[in-house]
Order: structure tokens, then sequence, then C-alpha cells
């Protein structure tokens, strides 16, 4: 009797003890900011090099699959991602097929275009320098439109200003004239984009997705149907230390990596635990 | 019937053989056949968005109207949708209003960063508790296959941070040791699985696209008279 | 049994006790966030923006609710819960109206600029714009039936178009690519076979190696859900150690969903601390 009351308060009390646990392995870490010294992984090292060999003036379409629940790992992504842009001066064509990322998209816009003045001291302008389409329902009939006839799919952008004779958008006619098609993902869009976009295209294509997609990507990585990709939060901090622009991705590290060891700890514990415990059963058994 | 059943299941036949066809003509009449059906798709798709708009008001509506258990709650969606509608109509820069100039935050967007984003990103976020309390009470190496998965668990979970490298460096003498364990994890078994998995997928996608077409599956015709 | 009704009475005061000591925590504790925000973003201060300002005390404040379901389902959860439907259901709304409704019917149709244009509309969008419309009978029990020509259309094409773009983008060059290195390794532009060293081993067997394992991987695990023979002697192998490729590949996918989850915890933190109590951290 007493041990089946004391179960229900034994678990409770070691979900309690974890909950703190996680909460201060986040919170703590936040006060130290050591330099973090890690290698970006090759796959993020692709996606950077073929932004890098842009030229400026070429386009980047960017297609933000991302709502706010998973702004954390994908918002620092896709800021990384416009800086270098604008820093290298290629036009990233922004847009979403996602009602409810229009807002987190357009604020990925601004305050990358207000750090293209502090950073670099360039006046990114919309319209010329970047352009916002907004969002289109349909989908993969958007992705496929838009394989055929880009300013038929949105023939205005988000601020309403008519795509054609757009500065922005000269001489791309459909996505055949993007040099590079990123999709920010947490979606599964990242398959309908490569079968529907990328491919019919045949262009290039990169994406950066939450680390729960990562593992599905690599089949398309290998048969480079991916040129690379950004996975999690890692993969932003990547971006960001290739980029030498440090961000919320490389402050998440070292959290990252108390988080993970605790984790870890727990799980191996837990099983040393039950082997032990096996152990102890099959003695009293035998003896 | 013939107007219930017959037909519906022509125009699915018809459009999905035109649909197949179209991606292997090159003429521009297959190329403008297929302009213009995206147009209608994503059109018509998007009347779509009422049905899910009208469905999640209705329940609400019901919820308050029968005074159910927890009907109070409801009407903070009302105050919520409300409220964004009429901060949309004010900050429309083409609407009846015209507020407000297109690079400035205005309460629409004040709506957004503040109400949508840190609610929906921190009820995803509590996912990190559960799991980790989840982890620590279930995952046993009972078996084999367990014990597999536990060790690629393990290994990729270390591989991916960055303390990997200098725990790597300190036992082998080389930093990359343990991130290439993880990364050959996922280059070569994973990718084995994930792709034997997709090709699965693609297969039943093939096969279901064509019991659509030859009218076999009928389930998105919904309900009522067949 | 005659002690029982006691033993409730007293159950019940027990749970009075404590619904009283929690309220009063709840209240103390929305006392000290208020406390806390405006003396770590005070909208009334000098050079403040308001709106940011309140903005941040607001986000905070839902955060901590939302946080708050940790503990336990509690009436200020359901409220911020449905507060986030609502505003998602608003936004949702004005964006359809905006991005999709406006500029693809209402602009086309109303406020064409010229008498062609307007004729162009007109023959290219009455009829999907109709269909739209036929798609909300769906809403209705008894003329639902109705919504069933707009969902040919959208089914009917959908379907039609996946079938070639599937069978290119996930059959015909995941299996190409599958087999493309072990024909890279043996073909005439194979490089030739060098002395056994650690370079051989990591540059060239080493990656034909794991190619060789993927294939044998991918095919043991198609074998595994090919249910229709039964798995006896070498197929139950070969069904085997399919599995075995699926626990590591899941063991794969649960560390990077550890990692996932953590990063959202870890953002939520960051704008807490960063953001709403303004520590920085240089």
């Amino acid at each position: 009797m007493s041990t089946n009351q004391s179960r229900p308060r034994y678990y409770e009390l070691t979900r309690r003890i974890i909950y703190v646990s996680i909460a201060l392995a986040v919170i703590i870490p936040y006060f130290y900011n050591p330099k973090q010294d890690f290698s970006p992984s090759i796959e993020v090292r692709k996606v950077y090099d073929k932004v890098e060999s842009l030229s400026p003036g070429d386009h980047l379409l960017i297609s933000i699959d991302y709502d706010p629940s998973s702004e954390a790992e994908l918002y620092p992504m896709s800021l990384a991602l416009l800086r270098h842009c604008f820093k290298k001066g290629v036009i990233p064509i922004v847009m979403t097929p996602w009602p409810t990322s229009v807002g987190i998209a357009k604020k990925g816009c601004d305050e990358a275009v207000a750090d293209a003045n502090s950073m670099f001291g360039k006046k990114v302008v919309s319209g010329k320098d970047y352009v916002f389409l907004g969002f289109r329902p349909g989908i993969t009939n958007l992705m496929l439109k838009m394989g055929d006839n880009l300013k038929g799919a949105f023939d205005k952008d988000y601020y309403g200003q008519p795509t054609q004779g757009m500065k922005a958008l000269a001489g791309v006619s459909s996505l055949k004239n993007v040099k590079l098609l990123v999709d920010l993902a947490a979606m599964g869009t990242v398959e309908w984009w490569i079968a529907y976009g990328a491919d019919k295209a045949d262009i290039p294509m990169a994406t950066g997705t939450t680390a729960v997609m990562t593992p599905d990507l690599y089949p398309f990585y290998q048969s480079n149907q991916l040129i690379g990709f950004l996975g999690g939060l890692r993969g932003a901090a990547d971006y960001e230390k290739l980029l030498k622009i440090p961000g919320r991705g490389e402050r998440g590290m070292l959290a990252q990596s108390v988080t993970h060891v605790l984790i870890i700890l727990l799980i191996l514990g837990a099983n040393i635990h039950m082997f032990a415990s096996q152990l102890l059963r099959k003695k009293e058994a035998l003896s | 019937m013939i107007f219930k059943r017959t037909i519906p299941l022509l125009i699915v036949f018809g459009i999905g053989v035109l649909a197949f066809v179209q991606d292997y003509v090159p003429h521009p009449w297959s190329t403008a056949f297929r302009d213009e059906m995206t147009t209608w798709t994503m059109v018509i798709g998007g009347f779509a968005m009422f049905l899910g708009l009208y469905s999640l008001s209705h329940m609400h509506v019901t919820r308050i109207r029968r005074q159910m258990p927890g009907w109070g709650y409801s009407i903070f969606v009302f105050i919520g949708a409300i409220g964004m509608i009429a901060t949309g109509i004010f900050s429309d820069i083409f609407g009846p209003l015209a507020a407000g100039t297109k690079n400035e935050v205005d309460l629409f967007d004040w709506g957004y960063d503040n109400i949508l984003i840190p609610c929906s990103a921190t009820v995803f976020s509590i996912l990190a508790f559960y799991m980790a309390s989840a982890a620590f009470r279930t995952f046993r190496a009972r078996n084999l296959a367990a014990g597999l998965l536990l060790a690629a668990a393990i290994i990729v979970m270390f591989g991916r941070v960055p303390v990997s490298e200098v725990v790597s460096g300190w036992l082998f003498n080389d930093r990359m040791v343990i991130p290439n364990l993880s990364k050959a994890i996922m280059d070569y078994p994973n990718l084995a699985a994930k792709r034997g998995i997709m090709l699965g997928i693609a297969l039943g996608v093939i096969s279901q696209s064509m019991r659509i077409l030859l009218g076999i599956e009928r389930s998105y015709m919904g309900g009522g008279d067949r | 049994m005659s002690d029982y009704p006691e033993a409730v009475n007293i159950q019940a005061g027990a749970a009075k006790r404590r619904q009283a000591v929690e309220m009063g925590a709840l209240a103390l504790l929305v006392v000290v966030f208020l406390i806390v925000s405006f003396i770590r973003q005070n909208p009334f201060a000098e050079g403040a923006n308001p709106g940011k300002a309140i903005g941040l005390i607001v986000a905070a404040g839902l955060t901590l609710i939302m946080f708050s379901f940790l503990y336990r389902d509690n009436p200020l959860f359901k409220i911020g819960e449905n507060l986030y439907v609502g505003v998602s259901l608003g936004y949702t709304v004005v964006i359809t109206w905006r991005d999709f409704l406006r500029p693809l019917v209402y602009q086309p149709l109303f406020e064409a600029p010229t008498a062609a244009a307007l004729q162009s509309s007109l023959l290219h969008l009455t009829v999907p714009v109709a269909l739209g419309i036929l798609l909300l009978g769906r809403i209705s029990r008894k003329h639902g039936w109705i919504s069933r020509y707009a969902y040919a259309i959208l089914i009917g094409w959908g379907a039609g178009v996946a079938i070639p773009l599937v069978t290119n983008s996930y059959i015909l060059q995941q299996l190409t690519a599958a087999v493309k290195p072990l024909q890279e390794a043996i073909g005439p532009q194979a490089p030739a076979a060098t002395t056994f060293s650690q370079a051989w081993l990591l540059g060239t067997a080493g990656p034909v190696l794991g190619a060789l394992v993927a294939m044998i991987g991918t095919v043991a695990v198609l074998f595994y859900f090919f249910f229709s023979v039964e798995h006896k002697k070498l197929g139950s192998a070969v069904s085997k150690l399919g599995i075995w490729f699926l626990m590591v590949s899941f063991g794969a996918s649960f560390g990077y969903t550890v990692m996932g989850r953590l990063s959202l915890l870890i953002g939520r933190v960051n704008f807490l601390l960063g953001e709403w109590l303004n520590i920085q951290n240089k």
C-alpha cells in the first residue's frame, strides 16, 4: 500500500527536479558568454560558399515556410541569410505560402534592412535591393506558377507595388532566373519545393529547417537535390560563424551544450539504474 | 446522382490525365494550360481557407451559445480575433483608413509580434520539459534494437553540440572524432532508412494518385448524398 | 465507516486551503511581475518607446502565463491559449483579405484599370471564383455535394501533377543517387587502388563502403515494410537488418528532436532575460 502511494509521489518529485534542472541548465549559461570554438559543418559551409559565389545583382529566392512556433531556430537563419545577401549585394526575393508566416517574414526583412545600414553602411530599399512579395495561397500550385511566371503569381509585392517593371525583379520572369532557392522550413515544404520548384526549374536549392526535420534531408543532400542545408539552431550558429556576425544562434550554443549533456546524463543514469536493479534481482534469485 | 457523383469523378479523371500529360508536352498550349490551372487552383484553394476559419468560429460560437463547460474562455477567442481584424483594417495602407506608412511598426504588426509570437513559441518550447521527463522515465535499452536507438541518440545528441569537440580533443587528440562519428551515423545508416521510407511513401503517393484519378478513392468527396 | 464524513471534511478543507494559498501566490507573482516589468521596461521613462515597452511587457506576461502550464492547467493559461487562437484567427482573416482576396479576386474584377484588363480578368477568374464559392457549400450538410466540383478540380489537378514530379524527384533521382557512388568506384574513372593508408581509407574506401552500407540498408528497410510476403529465413534476417537501420535512424531523429525542442526553450529564455529583463551578457 505504501509502495503504491509513494510511486506517484516519486514521479511527481522527479518530474519537478527534472523541470527545474532543465530550466537552470538553460538560464545559467545565459550569464556566461565564452567565445565558442566550433567547426561549421560541411553542409552549412556549402550553402555559405554558394551564396558567397553569387555576384551583386544575382537573385536568391527565400521561401519562409515557418511560423512563430519555430521562430527560435529559423529566425536566426533567415536573419543571417538576409544579412549575407545585403552584404554581397545579392537581391533576396522573400515570399511565403503560409498566411501566419507573413509577420515573421516581414519582421526578418525589416531587421535585416536596419542591420544592413548599421553593419555594412548600405541603405537597402524595398523594390530595388530586395523584394518582399508576401503571401499567396496554393502552396504546390504557387510553386508551379512561380516556375512558369513569377510576376504572374505575385503581381504586387506585400506593400502593393507592382512587380512588373520592379527594379529588384529585373531579369526575373520565373524561378529559372533565380540563382539559388532557399527554403526556410518548419512545415513539410522542403520535399515539395524540391519536386515542384527546384527540380522542375533545374535550379540549385538549399534549405534551413528545424532540427526535427534535419535527418530527413540527408537523402536529398546525398543526391545533390540539395546543395547543402542548415539544421536547427546549430545550423544557424554555423552560418553566423562563417559570416563572422554573431547572433542568436551562436549565443544559444552554450545552453545547448549544457542541456544536451544533462539529458544524456539523465538517460544514462536511468539505464545504469535499470541494469543495476536487474543484476541485483538476478543475484537475489540465485542466492 | 449524375450531377452528385458521376460528373465530379469525370472531372477528376479528365483534369488529372491532362495534368499528368502536360508535364511531358513542351508545346505552348501545354504551358498555357498549366498557367491557367495553377491560377484556378490558387484561387479555389484560397477559398478553402474560409472553411477552416468558419469551422473554428462555429465551434466557439456553439460553445458560448450552449454555455458548455469553459465557454467563458471562448469569448477571448473573439476578443483576440476582433482586435486583430480591427487593427488590420486600421493599419491597412490601402484600406478605408489608410493609416501609417509601410515601414513603421503598426498595431497589426504589434499584435503579431507581442501576442502571436510569444504564445506560439512558448507553447512549443514547453515540450522541452516534457521530452526530458519522458526520456528519463521511458528511454531504456531493454533489447538490442532499443540499445541501438539509445546509442545512436546519445552519439548524435552529443556530436551536434560544441562541447563534443572539446571532449573529443581531450580524449582522442582530434577535435572532430565525435562530431565525425555523429556525421557518419547521419550520412549512412540514417540516410539508408530515410531513403527507404521515402521510396515507400513515394510509391504510396503514386498509387494513391492513380486510385483518385480512376475513381477508386473517393473520400475527398465528403459525406452527404453519394 | 463512521469516520468517513469527517475524513471528507478534512480533505475538502485542505483543498480549500491549498486553493487559497495558490491564489495568494498567483496574486503575489502578478504584482512582482508588474513591478519588475515597470522597473526594466518603463514605458513612461524619458526617451522610452511606449509601444515597444508595453509590447515587451505583454509578450513576457503571455510567455510566463504559457509556462505556468508546467505547474498545472489554470485559468490564466486557458485565457492565454484562447487569446492566441483568436489572434491567430484574426490575423489569418486579415492576411487572407490583403494577400489573396484583394489582389487575386477583388482588384482584378472590381478595380481593373482598363476594359481590356477587366475582360481578361473575367475570362480567367469567373470560373475559379465561382468554383471557390461552390467550395464553401461544404458547410451545408444537405447541399454539401455542390462543393465536389471544386474539389474535383483541386484533387484531380493535384493527383495528376504529383505523379510525374514524385516519380522523378523521390524515386528516380534517389535510386540514381543510391547507385552512383558504387558505379563511380568501379567504373573506368575510378581512382586506382593505392596502398592501404588512412588517407585512402577516409578518402576512397570509406565513402564507397558507406555507400554500400547505405544501399544495403535501403533495400533492407524497403523489405521490412513489404508485408505482402511472409518474412521467413533469409527474409526474416533481411527484415531484422532493416529494423536495426530503422532503430539507428530513429535514434538519430530523437537526438535531433531533443536539440530542436531545447532550442525553442533557449529562444524563449533568451527573450525573457535579454529583451524583457534587458540583461546584457556581453
